[in-house]
Formats: C-alpha cells, structure tokens, sequence
C-alpha cells in the first residue's frame, strides 16, 4: 500500500487497530520512503531495520491473538542519538563515541517501548546538542527537506527533517537552548519543550542539565499530546522529574488572554514579521484577546545562556576519558594527562570551543563576574516572566527570527550562529513549556510560530495550538523528487 | 582580550589538545564571544545573588540511599581486584 507513511500516530495505531493495513505494510511504507530519500537528507546515523522489521511482526502478531498492542502500537519512532537505546550505538554525532553501545534504555524509551513503539533508529545532530543547523554533526550535516541547499535547523535537526519527509512518523528530540523548535520551525512540523522535569531525563547524555529537557516533534498537535502523554512523568531515576496531569485534544478554546512579545518580533526578518503578524490575527479570530508586552531583561537572556550552558558543559564532558567507554586506545602506551588530552582532542571544534568558554567563566576571578551574573539574571528572567503569566495565559513570537538559511553561511562565526537562538532561550532559562507551530512559507521555506505558558500549563499551549492549527492550512509534507 | 597563552592555559586545564588550525582561530573566536557575554557585568551586583535557590524545598529532596540503576555494569579496563585501572601517573 502507498500512502502510509504519510499517516500521523494516531492515525497508524487506529488503522492497525481496525484491521485496514498491516503494521508490517506500514512499515514498509515508511522504509520505502527512507530508502527514496536518506541518501540526499542525511537524517539518521543509525539505523536498526531488522530488528524494527520484527517488531512490526510481533504487533501484527499481538492483533491475531487479540492481545493489546499499546497506545502506539505499531507507530514508527526515530530518537535524536544522545538519548540511550539499549544495544544501539548512541554516537551524541561525536567521534569521542562512536562505538558506544549504552547497555539500559533511557525512560522515555522504556515507555515508547512499552506502549508498541519501534525504534527505527537514531537521528542525527549538533555534537553533544551544541549547534543550530547539524553542521557541528561529526558524521555529516542533514539537509532540510524543504531545499535541499539549506540547513534543517539543530542541534535536532535529523529529527526535524526525518518527520517531515516521512522518514519516520514521529521522533524525539532534546532541547537545551531550543533544539526541538528550531528545526520544527526550520522543518514545518511541531516541536514541543515540556516544563522542565515533566519528562525525565534519566538516559540523555548531559551537556547542560538544569536546561535541558526531551520533547517531541510531530506532523500534527494530536501527535504531539500522544506522544506528551506516554513520556511524561515521574521517574525515581530522575529526581528533577514531576507527575503531572495528562494533556487532551479540546475540540472548545477557552478565551485566553495572549501577548505578542514585541522585543522578539522587532528582531526578526520582514518576511518573519509578516508571517507572524498575520498568524496572530488569526487568534483573534478564534476568540482570543491580544496585546503587546516587552520584556525587560531579554537583553541579558543569551549572554546568560552561553554562559551557564557552556559551564555546564565544561563540567558534564570532563567524564570522557576514554576508560570506561570509548574507542580503541590501549592505556598502557601513555602517561597521565597526555593520554586524557589525546583522547580528547576528537571533541569536534565547537564542543571544544565551549568547553573552554565554560572552564573560563568558571575560573577564579571570572566566576563571580559572569556565571553568578548569569545566575542571577536566569531568577530575575524568570520572575519577570511569572509576573507576566498572572496577567496573560500564553507569550507568542517568532520561533526563529530568521528563515531557514545556507550551509556554511555562519559556520565561521560563533556568535552568528548563537544568535540564531535568541528567541528560544528564554523557555529554557525559565523552565517553562514552549511549543513550535508550523504558521507559514517565504520564498519556499518554513516559518514558526512560537508560544509560550506558565510552568505545566501545556494544556494551553495545546488548546490554542490545536484551534490554530484547524484555521491555518499548512502543507505539511516537503516533494522530495 | 583573551590571550594566546590563556587559551592555552584553558585548553590545558580542560585536558584537550587543540590543533594547529584550532590555536590559530580560537583566540579571536573566543575573544569575541568574552565580549559578547561582557553584558552581564552591566547587572548591578546586588542581582548577581542567586535567587533560585529560594525555590528549593529542602523536605522534597530524596532519602540518602543508594539506588541500583538496572543498566549492565562496565567492565572495560577492570583488574581482578575491581579497581579501574588508568594510564601511568609518570
């Protein structure tokens, strides 16, 4: 059958369910698209067909013998490659480990699995997440279904363009700076970042803990609240993690109150600007009330955020010594601190160049200049925000205030590239939910609209996202010839 | 202006060796990122306080007890003894 991987979740698992195709013919629908595209994408590092081809058997199976086959029965699932999946090499798209085989399963895995997921595989990235376009990926960069000659988005940008081009129906991401909604917006798919400790985080690969969070990115918001609602939780191997309500598909919007951040619009292309605008009127036409705000300390918020996720950085990546993981490098052959610094030097540029921000803003002498400053300015930010939440219900802005643009065209120039995440920060500094809603093209190419909400009021971000969704007609599926 | 040899003292302590192509650029790079991030000292210095640890309730922190994860343990350069071995000290 053709077609079936164009199917959201909701839709594979009720099809599978009622009898109208196969979990194994959807699963060859989908490879069929792999193999069609994967050679000019570049989506994935990993791949474990075989074993993904049986487990479409085993849910086929299940369904004669009338036993359940789960929420996600059937739904194929590919996962950014710095979350652990037991007996697949997990690479963090670094050379430092490229032969890692983690030996347990991450939870948000243990619970797509127990609810009939497959794992396809394993989706490329930035180097340890540390990127805006894949272009830091120590394998090589994914392409951006949309044009080919243009970057996806990052750090998870194999999960963005995997999901637009029906590599695979649905991924997880990571989102540390605005990883998920960076390629969703750059992709055309929908990418949330929970509240920080909804989704454990027990089995990704840190690089800046206290702002990193695991989300989905997805054809449609009904995918998304399937997906929310399996991962999240409270998890004993996780102690930041929260048990919080499930979320639902409300067919009526409540009135909310919505405020444009103006700073964020302000700083944005024309084409951008345009987008948004004429998206945000759209909220008045579904009954919601819109005003203008600004945001005080939005000045200081990505300073502040190389600044804490870099130091974080330099502490999470001191433990690759190559001792207990790692690649074929016999000990006995060096001293001390030249064997660390040989193994190290495989860390791709800007991995590197972050761990040297991270260990001099934490040095004696600079620690109380800018990482406590940072420190500060985070509470402050935050403050701001709640202050902001007791009078509006969501925050929205561009998710990105560029278009998608160009390999190699801010490649050489760090601070070009950090400023791609101005708008994405602020959500992860805060630790509140943000979500990436496909609203519109330029010239080709994807824009997103971002919305914001107060500390687990995801439920609204989903009620108002879902009724814009019905108003706007989105293509959503690159042609990829 | 951060200085060649202060990057090399950073690469130093961070046990990376840097590449030639990676000495050369760094320097400036990295320059231009202190610079960037300077901002931050414009926040008076009563802001620098860490305000976040407020908002730990110190009655919802675990028990001290330790808790087997399930993952397979790491057998990979283990003596007999089960210490880890490591590369020479001298």
């Amino acid at each position: 059958m053709s077609g079936l991987h164009d199917l959201q979740a909701y839709e594979v698992v009720e099809g599978i369910k009622q009898g109208l195709f196969s979990a194994e013919e959807y699963f060859s629908s989908v490879i069929k698209t792999l193999e069609h595209v994967e050679s000019r994408l570049h989506s994935f590092i990993t791949l474990d067909t075989d074993k993904a081809l049986s487990c479409a058997k085993v849910i086929d199976g299940k369904l004669k013998a009338n036993e359940d086959i789960g929420q996600l029965g059937g739904v194929v699932v590919g996962i950014k490659d710095n979350i652990s999946t037991k007996g697949i090499r997990t690479t963090c798209a670094s050379k430092i480990l490229e032969s890692y085989v983690p030996s347990y399963d991450a939870t948000v895995i243990q619970r797509l699995k127990q609810n009939g997921a497959i794992i396809l595989g394993k989706l490329n990235l930035d180097e340890f997440g540390m990127g805006s376009t894949t272009e830091y990926s120590s394998y090589y960069p994914t392409h951006n279904p949309w044009n080919l000659d243009y970057v996806p988005g990052g750090s998870s940008g194999g999960s963005g363009a995997a999901v637009a081009a029906g590599e695979c129906t649905v991924s997880l991401g990571s989102d540390t700076g605005g990883s998920i909604r960076c390629p969703a917006s750059f992709c055309s798919v929908v990418g949330l970042k929970p509240t920080y400790g909804r989704v454990s985080r027990y089995g990704l690969i840190s690089y800046a803990n206290s702002l990193e969070q695991i989300g989905p990115i997805c054809r449609s918001v009904k995918d998304v609240v399937m997906i929310m609602n399996i991962i999240s939780g409270k998890d004993n191997k996780d102690d930041t993690s929260m048990s919080s309500s499930p979320i639902t598909i409300n067919n009526k919007l409540e009135k909310f109150e919505i405020a444009i951040i103006k700073d964020l619009i302000d700083g944005s292309d024309d084409e951008v600007k345009r987008t948004i605008y004429s998206a945000s009127e759209k909220f008045s036409d579904i009954g919601c009330m819109l005003d203008e705000i600004s945001i005080k300390h939005l000045n200081y918020a990505l300073p502040s955020y190389y600044t804490l996720a870099s130091a974080e950085a330099s502490s999470n990546l001191a433990r690759y010594d190559n001792i207990r993981y790692g690649f074929n490098l016999p000990i006995e052959e060096y001293k001390w601190d030249t064997y660390f610094s040989d193994v190290r030097k495989n860390f791709g540029e800007e991995v590197k160049r972050r761990i040297l921000i991270g260990s001099y803003v934490l040095s004696s002498g600079y620690y109380s200049k800018y990482y406590l400053k940072a420190r500060g300015l985070r509470s402050l930010l935050k403050l701001e925000l709640l202050k902001l939440f007791k009078k509006y219900d969501l925050l929205i802005g561009p998710t990105m205030p560029i278009l998608p643009f160009k390999f190699g065209e801010k490649i050489d120039d760090p601070i070009k590239m950090y400023l791609v995440d101005i708008n994405t920060v602020i959500a992860n500094l805060a630790g509140i939910p943000a979500i990436s809603l496909p609203v519109g093209f330029s010239n080709g190419l994807p824009i997103g609209l971002q919305i914001m909400a107060a500390p687990f009021e995801e439920q609204k971000l989903i009620d108002v996202s879902y009724a814009l969704e019905q108003s706007i007609n989105i293509q959503r599926r690159p042609k990829l010839e | 202006m951060i200085s060649k040899a202060e990057i090399e003292y950073l690469a130093k302590i961070s046990k990376i060796n840097l590449t030639e192509d990676e000495a050369k650029k760094f320097p400036e790079q990295l320059d231009k990122t202190i610079e960037y991030i300077d901002i931050l000292d414009e926040l008076a210095s009563d802001h620098s306080i860490i305000l976040d640890l407020q908002e730990i309730k110190f009655d919802e922190l675990r028990d001290d007890v330790v808790r087997m994860s399930g993952a397979l343990p790491i057998t990979r350069n283990l003596t007999e003894e089960g210490f880890l071995k490591g590369p020479k000290m001298k």
